[in-house]
């Protein structure tokens, strides 16, 4: 395999996962390209680490409370074997925002994060109607408190115009039908539970988790008049509406372009600001509607596409992909820990908080997640953990950087070695002017058959931390 | 099994009644009982409560800081010897503490005191001549101590087979001095002489009768009964002597006394509580697991993680993520 072709599947990692070990590369080069996406596609067992493991010695990850839920979540993410599903879930999280500091309940955000990883890859109508009955957004778009005879408009504006259509291409009269076909979509005991949401009581016996519920004599079984069509129309009927429109195919097309291809200015820009690459968003469009709003299939065309195979290195990683990704290759946090809870703590100085959003419209995301003070702490995360050697995974890239070589290395070589084995990563040449000034402080690098001397290590450490802390590391 | 009453109380605070994250108890001779409060990891809230079966609050002691001998970091199992002195295991310290029933600090005994490596001790249990058997997760065996502190025998190590263990948890005897031990991670419960011989063992992995999820904690009642804490069912599963199935406990929480004076104080919450029914009718199938059934039903059992049983051989149920205790009386 070329060069090229290891470029482009490492690509492929970052973006529908986290990165890749050297080893993970290597084994998903030797299938290939296509083959790896559908493999990523299409995940099996995610062999993550397991949920006894962590509530044995952490009860409170069982009980889900703050920040030990997240933490949940960055296991799953840091040890799964099926990258995208959870890649994927965190795309929706992003899309279809839930705050659970609304909550005061991070258990039933979690709940919803695994109906993302149950749905997510298939039919987006079902995605919205599994939303739509989710506790956690009921409860954070108020929808308990929309009734047939008081009406809460929240839910139905916002499945509008955040989640499905984009503003500009729906009523206000729709929002209000909308609203109306929603009725009655509340959660069990709502009245307590929102009671206790609202005072963060955990008495007596600690919080209790959320379902959905139907009540059919607080539903508006009124005629309604929604984007055109009329009828009795219930949630799901207006779900089935909204998903065979023009606008929601594109604007889902554009948020999977935006999260796995290319930045693009920030959502609410969206109806004034047309796509950077219009004939990408066409294609995805297409292909929603040919394979019946579909997202795998979605995600098949774009991971295959000329355009995302172009896009290497044209989005800045988000602070979970950069903590997750570092977590990831450093081997770090494969047992139940408190590590866990500080990278993600970290992720949140960085500006992510996961199950956190600042809003119902998500995270803004590529430029604006660079501040003179997340650069710090991103550059800093990265390079502490990158350049230890008692991580074991830093341990391995140093190896597999130095393996294969019994006669002695030029600095040049192990400048691309270091850079080979990090990514492939894309640097300029300025970086490399750089890096090749300190590998140039030893004359000769070597390293024999049985021991590696201390100064290269330590010189591969130095290029390492300089390589982390670039410009370029902040792309994926 | 009759459902007697609930005890006990969640608590955003160290100390006073309440619990965070009970995780087992143990009855002094005069019935006094005594729960280990763990508290979050690295908080510095664990510590031991005291109480009644009438809930009345008496105290707590631990919270120490690290290094101190009241520092708890994961602590796992209690159990009290003749002598009414409190053994407590704690497997992040690898260490046994031991306390008298006023809390005070008695004697510790590590790996260098047992004159044996102890490496993750969670479950423990005391004969009548005071010679402990403790489980070691890490090491998958079992670690039997003599009444003045040394290491006499061990046994078990990691694997599937008889007399192999995986991840072990709790442990107990019945009236022979047999020892059973919650085989946590094998799904099991396997059955020794108190030397170590193997005899028996019961379980599976499952949801079935006769099968488990991560068994935390067994005890043998005066007929001979096996109760199991089948903690990952979030349930209590009850064997006839003979290991066959007997009968499901899944919880019917009511409010202690310690949650009937809160609600006196919160009448807004206990009004909208009245309006309520608890009792889920459906779920959605992402979301019907055995965890996700506790997590939404407050009175079914959620973290069900020890089960022990006091002289009246009325049975007492923890569950660490609703910090209470049920309690059953037998028929």
């Amino acid at each position: 395999m070329s060069y090229e072709d290891k470029l482009l599947i490492s690509h492929l990692l970052r973006r529908a996962g986290f990165g890749a070990t050297p080893e993970e590369l290597e084994r998903y080069i030797s299938i290939g390209y296509e083959n790896t996406v559908e493999e990523l596609l299409n995940p099996n067992s995610p062999e993550n680490m397991p949920n006894d493991v962590i509530f044995r010695l952490f009860p409170e990850y069982h009980a889900a409370i703050g920040v030990d839920a997240a933490a949940n979540w960055g296991y799953r993410m840091v040890t799964t074997r099926c990258p995208l599903e959870e890649k994927l879930a965190l795309f929706w999280h992003g899309v279809l925002a839930t705050a659970c500091n609304k909550l005061n309940y991070p258990l039933v955000g979690l709940n919803q994060i695994e109906m993302f990883r149950q749905f997510g890859f298939g039919k987006f109508d079902n995605i919205l109607l599994e939303l739509s009955k989710d506790p956690a957004m009921i409860v954070f778009l108020d929808n308990q408190t929309n009734h047939k005879d008081a009406m809460n408009e929240n839910y139905g504006r916002e499945i509008l115009e955040l989640f499905s259509m984009g503003v500009g291409n729906y009523s206000e009269d729709d929002i209000k039908e909308c609203a109306r076909a929603f009725t009655g979509w509340t959660i069990a005991n709502a009245d307590y539970m929102e009671l206790m949401s609202q005072k963060d009581s955990i008495w007596p016996y600690s919080r209790i988790s959320w379902h959905f519920e139907y009540r059919e004599e607080d539903h508006d079984d009124g005629v309604k008049t929604f984007l055109g069509e009329t009828g009795r129309f219930n949630g799901n009927d207006v779900i089935e509406i909204i998903c065979k429109q023009d606008a929601t195919a594109k604007f889902i097309s554009r948020h999977l372009y935006n999260f796995f291809v290319a930045d693009e200015v920030p959502v609410p820009q969206w109806n004034i600001t047309p796509p950077k690459d219009p004939e990408a968003i066409n294609k995805l469009t297409n292909t929603y509607f040919k394979d019946g709003h579909d997202i795998r299939s979605m995600l098949r065309v774009l991971f295959n596409s000329d355009f995302f195979k172009r896009s290497q290195f044209e989005k800045i990683k988000s602070p979970v992909e950069l903590v997750v990704g570092t977590i990831r290759s450093t081997g770090e946090c494969q047992t139940p820990s408190i590590d866990m809870i500080k990278a993600v703590e970290e992720a949140n100085y960085m500006g992510q908080s996961i199950l956190f959003p600042p809003s119902v419209e998500g995270w803004h995301t590529g430029e604006e997640w660079i501040t003179s003070g997340s650069l710090v702490n991103r550059v800093n995360f990265a390079s502490d953990h990158m350049s230890n050697l008692d991580n074991p995974g830093v341990e391995n890239i140093v190896n597999h950087i130095l393996e294969n070589n019994n006669s002695p290395m030029t600095p040049q070589q192990v400048v691309d070695n270091c850079i080979e084995v990090l990514g492939p990563l894309e640097i300029s040449a300025d970086t490399k002017v750089s890096l090749l000034e300190v590998a140039s402080k030893l004359d000769r690098i070597e390293s024999n058959g049985h021991s590696l001397q201390q100064k290269t290590i330590e010189l591969i450490q130095e290029l390492i931390r300089m390589i982390v802390s670039s410009k370029e590391y902040q792309f994926v | 099994m009759k459902y007697l009453k609930t005890i006990g109380l969640k608590s955003n605070q160290p100390a006073g009644r309440g619990f965070v994250f009970p995780y087992d108890i143990s009855f002094a001779s005069d019935g006094k009982i005594f729960a280990i409060n763990r508290g979050r990891f690295k908080q510095g809230w664990s510590s031991i409560h005291m109480l009644t079966f009438d809930e009345e609050w008496i105290g707590d002691f631990g919270r120490g800081k690290p290094n101190d001998n009241y520092h708890f970091e994961l602590p796992i199992a209690l159990a009290f010897d003749s002598k009414d002195l409190l053994y407590l295991t704690d497997e992040a310290l690898d260490e046994i503490k031991i306390f008298d029933t006023e809390g005070n600090f008695i004697e510790k005994w590590d790996a260098a005191r047992l004159g044996s490596d102890l490496d993750g001790p969670a479950g423990i249990t005391i004969d009548s001549e005071d010679f402990l058997y403790v489980v070691e997760r890490n090491n998958n065996r079992v670690n039997k101590i003599s009444p003045d502190g040394r290491s006499i025998l061990k046994w078990g190590e990691f694997g599937t087979s008889d007399g192999q263990f995986n991840m072990p948890w709790g442990l107990s005897l019945d009236s022979e001095n047999n020892v059973y031990v919650a085989d946590w991670r094998n799904d099991r419960i396997q059955k020794f002489t108190s030397d170590g011989e193997f005899i028996s063992v019961f379980g599976e992995s499952g949801y079935g009768q006769g099968q488990f999820n991560r068994p935390s904690s067994v005890v043998i009642d005066s007929k001979g009964n096996i109760i199991v804490a089948d903690w990952g069912n979030e349930r209590i599963q009850i064997l006839n002597a003979d290991g066959s199935f007997k009968m499901f406990l899944h919880g019917e929480a009511t409010l202690s006394k310690w949650a009937v004076d809160w609600f006196n104080a919160n009448k807004d919450e206990f009004d909208a509580r009245q309006e309520s029914d608890l009792r889920i009718k459906r779920l959605p199938q992402h979301l019907r697991t055995p965890y996700h059934v506790g997590s939404q039903t407050e009175h079914v059992f959620f973290g069900p993680v020890s089960v022990k049983l006091d002289s009246e051989d009325r049975l007492y149920i923890t569950e660490h993520s609703r910090s209470r205790i049920q309690i059953y009386e037998q028929n």
